[in-house]
């Protein structure tokens, strides 16, 4: 009778793996398949700027660029921000307090981002229009300060690890040596963690490519590169903030629908280049240890 | 002790049919719940109609949308919705990637479509504009307030999602193509309620709201037409066709409505229905 039901388990378990990698693959396939037309139709004018559906244009360039820039600028921000609070939670404050201020951060991962979203209409572009005495805060400026916020937790808790992780010995001896906490940290502490640092803020860069309401809220989604190019202070356009605006309005099976796909393929494609990107890193690092 | 996984697994295995069931009962779809999506214009109407349709039906379910016109027409096209609501014309391209549905059409109401700008640029003095003016800023070629005589401020000009009801039919008459492309816009933003937050968080803003959508921080300009007189967005306009920018509101079904869908429209064109038309900023369509 056990060994019955470790069968089923083990069945379990393993349907379970097989349901998880044909969820992936079908997205994969079935996007790829919508998009299909659109490749084979507009090729490489998909790489041009001009977007109007009406005159069956679709040009995604601005809203590469706007997907880019906008992940920048988050990355930007939340990378040091990030960094130097998992210095502090693992380095600096007593351990006792350490999980306290740990999940208070992981509580903000847990906020939908459509109350970021609220909150940027609310206050940040206000705040924005009035520090560059802008006509509109709905920029990719905003929109990259919000997603900074947004992927803050994850970098904040995976550095932390990386951090705290580390065993003990190599404080000891640094310490030992004589160097101050300062040189503990940039010559023994920071050299080991940092492969997984990288891991952190390749996934946190996965989620800035992928989140769409709050951008789509503030980013002013209009299809235009800004000139010069990095003005960042103009409004502009994610592929994310484009899709949420008009995959309801595109007939299913039409060219623009299509486009619409072929846009969100190229997106997923690139956060799975680098999720296998971080998947090498991760792997490097267990070598290390 | 194997009695107890024994019937720890039993109560696993009856919680998770449970649960699979109530998923396959809730999948299955009720007929006499009737669902509504499209333009944002329209829906205020519907929605309130709905309440007080489903208090004096208790046994009937309405759901209602938004999405903006051309989310409507698709979704009723693809046979998703049982009404759809739009405040613009069908185009002939939504009718030919439909073949299955027949797309029938039920006006409601009337309503302007009127050019809007921030409360800071009304009180400094623009309260109107040509038809001409509202093309060349649309196009880009008037970029600041200055050049209409009003404040040295650079115009925010907001656009809208291609496929809403309001851009078509105000493009239609201010570029004279519902589809134009605006050169000069700076934000293209999609229901009216987003259009109206940025209207007034900006001092410096030109957008295009339906008239039942102004308020005291949005204002509605009058239009100056060629010979000189002014028109301004008032209901007695709308009713005599003197505003340049009025449209239907529009529900369509597919084929001739049955059952409680056509009881709820039919209630709508009634004249308890009609009085939310008007209560909504909006001209009844018997007028």
């Amino acid at each position: 009778m056990l060994a019955f039901q470790n069968k089923i388990g083990k069945g379990y378990v393993i349907a379970s793996t097989y349901v998880s990698i044909a969820i992936t693959l079908l997205i994969f396939i079935i996007l790829f398949w919508y998009s299909f037309e659109a490749f084979k139709e507009i090729g490489w004018d998909l790489f041009t700027r001009n977007w109007n559906p009406a005159t069956e244009e679709y040009g995604m360039l601005s809203m590469l660029y706007g997907t880019l820039m906008v992940t920048g600028i988050a990355l930007l921000i939340a990378v040091p921000v990030g960094i130097l609070t998992a210095i502090f939670t693992s380095e600096i404050i007593p351990k006792q307090y350490r999980l306290y201020i740990k999940s208070a951060i992981e509580l903000l991962a847990g906020i939908p981002s459509i109350i970021y979203g609220l909150i940027g209409i609310a206050f940040f572009s206000t705040w924005i229009s009035s520090w560059f005495d802008l006509a509109s805060g709905r920029t990719l400026l905003t929109a990259g300060f919000l997603l900074a916020i947004m992927i803050l937790p994850t970098i904040i808790t995976l550095s932390d690890d990386a951090f705290f992780n580390i065993p003990k010995k190599y404080r000891e001896a640094s310490k030992g040596l004589g160097l101050y906490t300062y040189e503990v940290l940039q010559k023994t502490i920071w050299p080991l963690a940092k492969k997984n640092i990288a891991g952190a803020v390749l996934l946190a860069l996965g989620r800035a490519l992928g989140e769409t309401m709050a951008v789509m809220l503030l980013v002013g989604s209009i299809d235009k590169i800004p000139d010069p190019f990095y003005q960042v202070t103009s409004p502009g356009q994610t592929i994310t903030s484009k899709l949420g605006r008009e995959v309801g309005e595109s007939a299913f099976g039409s060219l623009h629908f299509s486009a619409l796909n072929a846009i969100g393929f190229l997106l997923l494609l690139l956060v799975i280049t680098l999720t296998i990107f971080t998947q090498i890193y991760f792997r490097k690092k267990q070598e290390v240890l | 002790m194997l009695l107890i996984i024994k019937t720890s697994f039993m109560r696993k295995i009856i919680i998770l049919s449970v649960l699979a069931l109530t998923i396959f009962a809730c999948s299955e779809p009720k007929d006499d719940t009737i669902s509504v999506a499209g333009s944002t214009t329209v829906l205020p109407v519907v929605s309130s109609a709905a309440d007080l349709f489903m208090k004096q039906n208790p046994d009937s379910k309405i759901i209602v949308n938004a999405g903006g016109s051309g989310v409507g027409v698709n979704q009723l096209g693809s046979q998703r919705i049982e009404i759809g609501m739009i405040s613009r014309d069908i185009t002939k391209k939504e009718i030919s990637q439909y073949p299955n549905t027949s797309f029938k059409t039920h006006a409601i109401g009337r309503d302007a479509v009127v050019p809007v700008v921030s409360s800071e640029i009304y009180n400094a003095g623009i309260t109107s504009l040509t038809l001409d003016q509202l093309a060349k800023i649309y196009k880009g070629e008037i970029s600041n307030w200055k050049e209409l005589d009003g404040p040295d401020k650079e115009i925010l000009v907001i656009d809208k999602e291609a496929a809403r009801g309001t851009r078509h039919v105000f493009m239609e008459i201010v570029l004279g193509d519902k589809e134009a492309q605006a050169a000069g816009a700076d934000l293209v933003l999609g229901a009216n309620n987003e259009e109206q937050t940025a209207l007034v968080q900006s001092d410096a803003a030109l957008g295009i709201l339906s008239n039942g959508w102004l308020n005291d921080d949005v204002k509605g300009l009058s239009i100056k037409m060629p010979d000189g007189t002014l028109i301004e967005p008032s209901l007695e306009n709308i009713v005599t066709n003197k505003f340049p920018i009025t449209r239907d509101l529009v529900l369509i079904t597919n084929g001739t409505p049955t059952g409680k869908t056509k009881e709820f429209i039919d209630f709508i064109l009634s004249p308890e229905g009609q009085e939310i038309v008007v209560k909504n900023g909006y001209v009844g369509i018997s007028e």
